[in-house]
């Protein structure tokens, strides 16, 4: 056990998350599952199963009712509104479906956001976000706002911020739920490429072909892990 | 975080809504405009008014009796002060001259072919008529039948003009007096600095023989001349010795004392007393004037609060993101606190040169010099950027406690 949780980034031990909404809402009844440094994890079920909230507990938006959540060695249960904002700052980078960009930031503001938080100066952060958007191919979008970009450039910007922390892991929720099927398919080339590189990737979806980029897929249903999958290469 | 990029993010949200936050700081400027405004011009005229008190006669020691119960400065005209309680104060040190003062009834005034009816006249010793106040001739002499008039009284009162020389006719119910113009004055010496800012047409008579108000002196036990008011002049520099002599014989061996009706103090004031006297009136008035224009003010710290509390709203979302990507809610809160400070600072900055200005046409307006309200005025500021923070407060702290997840869900 000691030498899983020495490879793995990401530890989940018999993880509950209760909601209350007019009566109780078990969203996870007992779920574990191990991501290990450098793997690539797909997260499928369908809608309500609780794999939103499976991701929302890993990258410290929100804290589970039961058991333990492990990132980066540090225990998000029992974590403060301020440890968990720092986890989420560079622990983790968010690749959402609605890509969540500031609407009224430049490309590279929005890129270099996370680093405001992280206490990086200025020019740092503005060399790093450009840096990151030439690696995922925008270089010649650095001063377009969200509004002046399609929708894959857009998802391409939101996965800029995500890695510009450096962070352990990168959790994708539906990235390609907004954008068309070719473009859908750039994305995941991407994400293929980070995992190359060595990100910890954890995605969540709904889609057979998608999760099929990954490594492995994590089978949810009812809020709990009914199996997880190899992928045959 | 980076206090520069917060302050960027602030400015920028505040940019993104120009009318909004145009018509936010108009109200705030309107709240401190208004209270710098009405500050200052209370300022200004509390100077010109306490200045020209100042100017006539800082020597001057006016003893007169005031109703106990008044805190004011209103003043009981029985004449208490007879010729003894006169010549004894004008013995005491540093005493330069007793100038009392009473008045006489009389119908009216005549010069040439008309007739005005001035019933007051002023009865009062030679040297109330000094060098300084003189306008034209001569003081009156006691025991002649002279006057002196004020430049009113010679210049605007009767069809023609008075010059010296001239004769006027005092009429009264028992005499008329024809009496000879010696003297024109622009005021007279040791006269209360609180007689009156218009210039009303005086005429002065010689207390001897023309003021009849006798009683009879507890002291020297025979009637004589007795006035409601004294004033003393005293040597330069002597001013606060004399006044504590005056009150010491005042309380202690004057006829006053014994004359004065009960309630009524005798007291010794200098025209430093009366300048202190007025300016507190008019720091009251002013403060009370103030105070409704703080109500403007607080009508724009509401108008921030309002105005932050829809942009907390509308940026639900953004909250949710700064949070996702490591905003803690002390950076959220503070974001938010910036934002409704820098409008807040914003009125302050437009508010104060505006006050300023609209003080000073007022100042120009009713003739009085301008005088500024410095701690008012860095009152307002500081109050400006404090209602800001106030107003923030709420909305940031809503701002902060936003769940991300929920947030991020928001559309």
């Amino acid at each position: 056990m000691a030498q899983t949780q020495s490879e793995s980034v990401v530890d989940l031990v018999d993880v509950r998350k209760t909601y209350e909404m007019g009566g109780i809402v078990e969203a996870l009844a007992g779920v574990s599952l191990s991501l290990s440094d450098g793997s690539y994890t797909a997260v499928m079920g369908p809608s309500g199963s609780g794999k939103s909230t499976l991701l929302n507990l890993i990258g410290g938006l929100d804290t589970p009712t039961e058991g333990t959540v492990t990132v980066g060695g540090r225990d998000l249960s029992t974590a403060t509104e301020t440890e968990l904002a720092a986890v989420r700052g560079s622990e983790v980078g968010f690749v959402f479906q609605t890509f969540n960009l500031m609407p009224r930031l430049t490309a590279v503001e929005n890129v270099a956001m996370p680093l405001v938080f992280d206490g990086w100066d200025r020019a740092e952060r503005r060399e790093r976000a450009r840096d990151l958007l030439g690696d995922v191919g925008l270089g010649d979008r650095l001063d377009h706002r969200p509004t002046e970009l399609s929708g894959g450039q857009r998802q391409r910007v939101a996965i800029a911020r995500a890695l510009a922390p450096s962070p352990q892991i990168i959790l994708a929720d539906e990235p390609t739920g907004n954008v068309d099927t070719e473009t859908g398919e750039r994305i995941m080339g991407l994400l293929e490429d980070l995992h190359a590189a060595g990100n910890t990737i954890m995605l969540v979806t709904h889609e057979r072909r998608i999760a099929e980029h990954a490594e492995r897929i994590a089978h949810v249903r009812d809020g709990v892990l009914e199996r997880v999958e190899e992928v045959e290469r | 975080m980076d206090p520069r990029e917060s302050v960027t993010i602030a400015a920028r949200s505040i940019r993104s809504h120009k009318l909004r936050s145009t018509l936010t700081v108009i109200g705030v400027v309107i709240g401190i405009a208004s209270v710098v405004t009405f500050a200052t011009f209370g300022a200004s005229v509390e100077a010109e008014v306490v200045g020209s008190i100042g100017e006539s006669g800082a020597n001057n020691v006016y003893v007169l009796g005031q109703p106990s119960d008044e805190g004011g400065f209103g003043q009981a005209a029985q004449p208490i002060f007879t010729e003894s309680d006169v010549s004894n104060i004008g013995e005491l040190d540093g005493v330069e001259a007793v100038i009392p003062r009473g008045t006489v009834q009389a119908n009216s005034v005549t010069y040439g072919n008309d007739t005005v009816a001035i019933q007051q006249l002023t009865a009062t010793v030679p040297a109330a008529v000094t060098s300084d106040v003189l306008v034209e001739g001569r003081s009156f002499r006691p025991g002649a039948n002279e006057t002196v008039l004020n430049r009113a009284a010679a210049r605007s009162t009767f069809a023609e003009n008075v010059t010296v020389g001239d004769q006027i006719t005092v009429d009264r119910n028992d005499a008329s007096w024809n009496l000879t113009v010696v003297g024109i004055v622009n005021g007279t010496a040791g006269e209360l600095p609180v007689g009156g800012f218009g210039p009303q047409p005086s005429v002065y008579v010689p207390a001897d023989p023309f003021y009849n108000t006798v009683v009879e002196s507890p002291s020297a036990n025979v009637p004589q001349r007795a006035y409601p008011q004294l004033t003393v002049v005293a040597e330069p520099a002597e001013t606060l010795a004399v006044t504590d002599a005056v009150e010491s014989y005042l309380q202690t061996e004057s006829d006053a004392r014994q004359l004065a009706p009960a309630g009524v103090d005798l007291v010794a004031r200098t025209s430093g007393d009366f300048a202190e006297q007025i300016s507190d009136v008019i720091s009251q008035i002013t403060r009370f004037v103030t105070g409704i224009a703080v109500i403007a003010l607080v009508v724009g710290a509401i108008g921030i609060a309002n105005i932050m509390l829809v942009s907390v709203t509308e940026r639900t979302r953004e909250i949710g993101i700064m949070k996702a990507v490591g905003a803690r809610n002390r950076d959220v809160m503070e974001l938010f606190l910036l934002e409704a400070t820098l409008l807040g600072a914003g009125g302050a900055l437009i508010g104060l040169p505006l006050g300023l200005a609209v003080s000073w046409g007022a100042a120009q307006y009713a003739d009085v010099g301008f005088a500024l309200a410095p701690f008012w005025s860095a009152l307002a500021v500081l109050v400006g950027v404090l209602v800001g923070v106030v107003a923030g407060l709420y909305p940031a702290w809503r701002a902060a406690r936003i769940d991300p997840i929920e947030a991020l869900r928001y559309e």
